[in-house]
């Protein structure tokens, strides 16, 4: 048997056994596969979903963005879900001040969202290169860490006025990142995450500092011998990687909330992880992979409202998608010279 | 007589590459053969394949006359054949005891009893001559050390043919000239050995007659007689070498100082203690020492990728002369560094050509500036650097690890040398190249020391130091003696304070 | 402080830490044997919703513990299956495992026993009568769940098999150097499943023993960082199953005491003292690291 079509089978195989996984749970769950699966894509490229895969996919793009950031310098980064919580927070906390400034409000707002994850992925950068703590714990620790500062927040010093429900004040309207399409939740966040796309794109293939990063991933002894500054390399790197959950914390605010509360943006970050995996960490890819998982959200919450079908499954068909897209590149080697 | 051990027609091949082709080989009781080749010769594939650690495609071995297959070491062990690779099958953080049992795999069942295993280990390393500490972790022994463990190893299972695999490359001269003589001594007992070098004093000292190999055949014997050395040479290369480029270079000012120096190990121990030593210009020093030594540790020093304890370095390049400097800023005035872990320090195998060319030259405008890299000049230096010095490569967008070894190491120094330098910080610039290849590489450096630039050398291999350093200083237990000019030493004294500290 | 409060607060630690140190347990071997499982997280999940669906089929809990460490088994034989075949990354198909354990546990236990927690029949404490009255010891020693004495057996059991048997001899080979183990004839990729088996049975033990001992119900995404904790034991046991489990207990100090700080200090936020263990996590890995050797400059 050739080799092509040895590789045409394997990736068959993986995609027939992604398939799987989540239709047998459907299945067991009593329902049809096909008619799920049916429901999920209708509703998720019919005349309401499109915009709701959207919606997901923006916050998704930039969390993704940040993770493979981190990956290519060599560093896991886990806590996208604590970083887009402190970039909500310092910008919702500085929001107040910033009305009347207009758009430059907006501008400042989203920078103070950076700015929350940035300093969080630092931390754990900081402890990683200094003390050699693992920022994979690290980051997943500050993940329940910031989980609880959000609710003592919204429940004390940032609660809203009346004092009655979870959640903040609401932010200026002149943060509100505005509807780009009427009668749907789509905003302009779309913008700001196409704009990181393009971002991240340069960076890492044009700039110094992405070619730094890259090599400390690759190899962290040449580094050194290049004489890079590895430790201080380390923070700047968890830190734009941290930074851009944070902007996706800011964006999901100005777009979609308006104020902090409980449980936003909820597993964006393992799913975050995911993107960057199955993207195989390209700036191109990434955007595509992002809205692959929002027609997942978007997908499975029809799924619930129409067939009762639990949520989880989302999850379900995330993890079936994670083995799978690692096994492919288990059929499809790539020997292809990073240039 | 039936040979111990024959071996008729062996072939073996690695995709493309035929590693042995038609190989046949013979042994007798007793007797103490030298296989000798360059890299890539196919020397390892064939004791490999004799020791039952490769399965031959093609061919057959015969043991006291019959045909026998080896499907794996412990084949050859039942055989009869020990083999002790080059590099060491010792698990570092498992002790002395841990690893000799994992090595014997009838006594890996059930609970071990390393108490009433002792006496046997202690047997057969008296019978050895060494004394071994069977509870210290192998990461604290020496280099010698840790091939006693390994030979202590092999001759558990009273081997009648030992194979050993560079066993010489990486020993002190005593210590080299004591595993020697135990190979003699077994040749006593009857044991036969196959030792594989590729230095050719070994083979005068030790054995019987050499096999010659080149391109994976078997091209011929020799008798090892003295004055038929030059054509031993002839037939191991298989073509007249460049001639050894022998200027002089004039001796100028010290351009790096070393003062009480002082650096650790990654684990905190001390592994240079008090070094000093000025290096000038136009000279050439020799770094010697045991692996494990601190040389290492110095060299990274030097070159600011290991953090200095006490004690400063001081550079009188350039403009303005610099203490304790980083990589950065050294490699700025003129330090080129030539790393002696390639794969680990000196190249990012996964990146092309280009960008590994950029790695050491971020501070030059031609290729970055305002935090962006130009990539296209880049490209062309690479081009540039890789015709200029003789580097195979399909071109700067190849993937360095595409490249042979050879080839990676003529990039790396090619990519140093490629602007103006004033000092060559090389450590094992050679190891482990094929002939041709290193007889540039010491003409390069030859060439640079003419120039004027200073030339410090790390190498393992005494007879490269004696023929291209000007001066040679030893290292042992962190401890730096010399440095002494070549011709007022001799090889026993340097081979003593390699082992004294 | 009375004799009570430190009975009583030293019994909780035993108890709160019990499931973290189950997983560091197996996740001590595993990672011993070169096979490091981000995933154990997700493998908890699906051993506490196991557990506390089959009690609640059947009857038994004991019948729940054993199905926990089935499909633990079965979820590290997946893990197994994708890095020593597939030699896919070990962090990718960890985290593919963090996540399907989540989907798996949250959508089973919706269509099953509800999503909101259902009571299940618990592990009752083990009875040993007059010596369970004497103070503190009694109390602290002999008033534990039986998966307690396991989970201790276990401990000391597998930090034995791994430092005096061959088998744990074989097992270090392979985590220190594979390809060295490969040319002693050791079967490393069989030694390295076993460990990776264990390490998910231990975990879905731990699983259970938080659904059907700790808390008598199944809650959504009740681990709460339990086995990602359990990683940082192993980390902070320097992979050796004692001293991991030992770390665990740590962690369940940290938990007991948070939990009796919010009724002595009523007036501090709870959100503050919640974040202890994990705070305490990220200070033992930083306050480890001196003998830890760095790996970048």
């Amino acid at each position: 048997m050739s080799e092509g079509m040895t590789r045409v089978i394997r990736v068959g195989v993986v995609f027939v056994v992604a398939a799987l996984i989540p239709s047998l749970f459907v299945l067991v769950a009593g329902h049809n596969p096909w008619r799920v699966l049916e429901t999920l894509l209708l509703y998720a490229l019919g005349p309401q979903g499109w915009s709701e895969v959207l919606v997901h996919a923006i916050p998704l793009t930039l969390i993704g963005l940040g993770v493979a950031f981190a990956f290519r310098g060599g560093f896991f980064n886990i806590g996208a879900d604590g970083q887009l919580i402190a970039g909500a927070v310092l910008a919702v906390f500085f929001a107040p001040y910033l009305d009347g400034w207009g758009i430059a409000g907006l501008l400042v707002f989203l920078i103070l969202g950076s700015l929350g994850g940035a300093a969080l992925g630092a931390l754990a950068g900081y402890l990683r290169a200094w003390f050699g703590a693992s920022e994979i714990i690290v980051t997943i620790m500050l993940n329940y860490v910031m989980v609880q500062m959000i609710s003592y927040l919204i429940r004390g010093p940032m609660q809203e006025t009346s004092r009655f429900w979870p959640q903040s004040y609401l932010i200026p309207e002149n943060c509100f990142l505005p509807v780009i399409v009427q009668g749907t939740r789509l905003h302009a966040g779309l913008f700001v995450a196409l704009a990181m796309v393009i971002a991240f794109a340069v960076i890492q293939r044009r700039t110094v500092l992405g070619f730094k990063s890259s090599v400390l991933g690759a190899n962290p002894g040449a580094a050194a011998y290049a004489g890079f500054r590895t430790k201080i390399l380390t923070v700047v790197v968890m830190a734009i990687s941290g930074g851009l959950a944070g902007l996706a914390g800011a964006v999901e605010v100005g777009g979609i909330y308006q104020r902090l509360q409980d449980n936003m943006a909820e597993g964006f970050g393992l799913a975050g992880i995911a993107i960057a995996l199955i993207a195989r960490l390209e700036a191109a890819a990434i955007p595509l992979a992002a809205c692959l998982f929002g027609i997942f959200f978007a997908g499975t919450g029809a799924l619930q409202r129409e067939l009762a079908l639990p949520f989880p499954l989302v999850w379900i068909i995330e993890g079936a998608v994670i083995f799978a897209v690692a096994a492919v590149q288990w059929a499809l080697p790539s020997r292809k010279a990073v240039a | 007589m039936t040979p111990l051990l024959e071996a008729r027609s062996l072939c073996k091949n690695f995709g493309q590459l035929r590693a042995n082709d038609d190989v046949s080989f013979a042994i007798f009781p007793g007797e103490i053969v030298g296989v000798v080749g360059e890299n890539g010769a196919g020397k390892s594939t064939l004791v490999k394949m004799l020791g039952g650690a490769l399965t031959p495609d093609s061919g057959e071995i015969l043991i006291s006359g019959s045909p026998v297959t080896l499907h794996s070491p412990a084949d050859a062990q039942r055989a009869g054949i020990s083999l002790v690779h080059q590099h060491f099958n010792l698990i570092e953080n498992l002790t002395v005891e841990e690893n000799l049992v994992l090595g014997r795999p009838e006594l890996r069942h059930g609970i071990i009893r390393f108490k009433s295993l002792r006496p046997e280990f202690l047997a057969v390393a008296e019978d050895l001559g060494t004394h071994i500490a069977f509870d210290a972790r192998v990461s604290t022994l020496s280099v010698g050390g840790r091939q006693q463990v390994e030979l202590i190893r092999a001759l558990f299972h009273d081997p009648r043919l030992l194979i050993l695999d560079e066993p010489t490359a990486v020993l002190p001269p005593n210590e080299r000239d004591r595993l020697l003589r135990f190979i003699r001594l077994l040749k006593g007992r009857g044991t036969a050995t196959i030792l594989i070098s590729h230095k050719l004093d070994d083979l005068y000292d030790c054995c019987d007659r050499a096999v010659v190999m080149r391109g994976g055949r078997v091209v011929g014997t020799s008798d090892l007689l003295v004055d038929e050395r030059k054509e031993l040479i002839r037939l191991i290369v298989g073509a007249e070498l460049p001639p050894p480029d022998t200027r002089h270079g004039t001796p100028g000012k010290a351009l790096v100082s070393v003062k009480d120096l002082v650096v650790h190990r990654d684990n905190g121990t001390v592994a240079v203690d008090r070094a000093s030593f000025d290096l000038h210009a136009g000279e050439i020093i020799g770094l010697c020492g045991v692996e494990g030594n601190g040389q290492t540790e110095l060299l990274q020093a030097m070159a600011g990728m290991r953090p200095i304890q006490t004690g400063e370095i001081n550079f009188a390049v350039g403009t303005r002369p610099m203490t304790n400097a980083d990589a950065a800023s050294l490699r700025r005035i003129g330090i080129a560094h030539i790393p002696e872990d390639r794969l680990h320090y000196a190249v990012v195998a996964a990146f092309s050509l280009t960008l590994n060319f950029l790695l050491r030259k971020l501070s030059k405008p031609r290729f970055a500036a305002w935090g962006l890299l130009r990539r296209q000049a880049a490209a062309k230096a690479t081009a540039a650097a890789i015709k200029h010095n003789d580097v195979r490569a399909s071109g700067p967008r190849a993937r360095m690890a595409d490249l042979s070894g050879g080839n990676q190491q003529k990039f790396v120094i090619a990519r140093e040398l490629s602007d103006d330098v004033a000092v060559i910080l090389a450590g094992h610039p050679t190891r482990g190249l094929d002939i041709r290849t290193v007889v540039a590489i010491r003409n390069r450096l030859v060439a640079e020391r003419a120039r004027g630039v200073a030339v410090l050398l790390l190498s393992a291999d005494l007879s490269e130091v004696w023929d291209i350093a000007d001066r040679i200083m030893v290292m042992a237990r962190g401890r730096l003696r010399g440095p002494v000019r070549i011709g007022e030493t001799t090889l026993a004294e340097i081979g003593h304070w390699m082992t004294t500290p | 402080m009375d004799v009570l409060f430190i009975t009583a607060l030293l019994a909780a630690t035993i108890r709160l830490g019990m499931a973290i140190g189950l997983a560091a347990i197996g996740e001590a071997a595993s990672e011993r044997s070169g096979v490091f499982n981000i995933g154990i997280e997700g493998i908890m999940l699906s051993g506490a919703f196991v557990a506390a669906w089959g009690s609640v089929r059947t009857g038994s809990p004991w019948l729940g513990v054993l199905f926990a460490m089935l499909i633990g088994i079965l979820l590290a034989a997946i893990h197994a299956f994708m890095v020593l075949v597939l030699r896919i990354d070990q962090f990718v198909s960890g985290i593919g495992m963090v996540i399907f354990g989540l989907g798996f546990s949250s959508f089973a236990a919706r269509l099953t026993i509800g999503a909101k927690p259902t009571s299940v029949h618990g592990l009752a404490s083990l009875d040993f009568g007059a010596i369970s009255h004497i103070p503190i010891v009694g109390p602290v020693l002999f008033g534990q769940s039986p998966l307690a004495y396991i989970a201790l057996a276990l401990a000391v059991g597998t930090g034995w098999v791994i430092n005096r048997t061959a088998f744990g001899l074989e097992i270090r080979a392979c985590g220190e150097s594979t390809a060295v183990a490969e040319t002693l004839a050791i079967p490393v990729k069989i030694r390295q499943t076993a460990c990776i088996l264990f390490g998910g049975a231990t975990a879905g033990l731990g699983g259970a023993y938080l659904s059907v001992v700790q808390v008598d119900a199944f809650v959504e995404n009740m681990v709460a960082g339990r086995g990602f904790l359990a990683v940082a034991c192993v980390m902070l046991g320097r992979r050796r199953p004692v001293v991991a489990f030992l770390a665990a207990l740590g962690f369940g100090l940290a938990e007991a005491v948070q939990i009796r700080m919010q009724t002595i200090y009523p007036d501090l936020p709870y959100q503050f003292l919640v974040i202890l263990p994990y705070v305490a996590a990220i200070a033992a890995l930083v306050l480890g690291h001196s003998r830890r050797r760095l790996e970048t400059v």
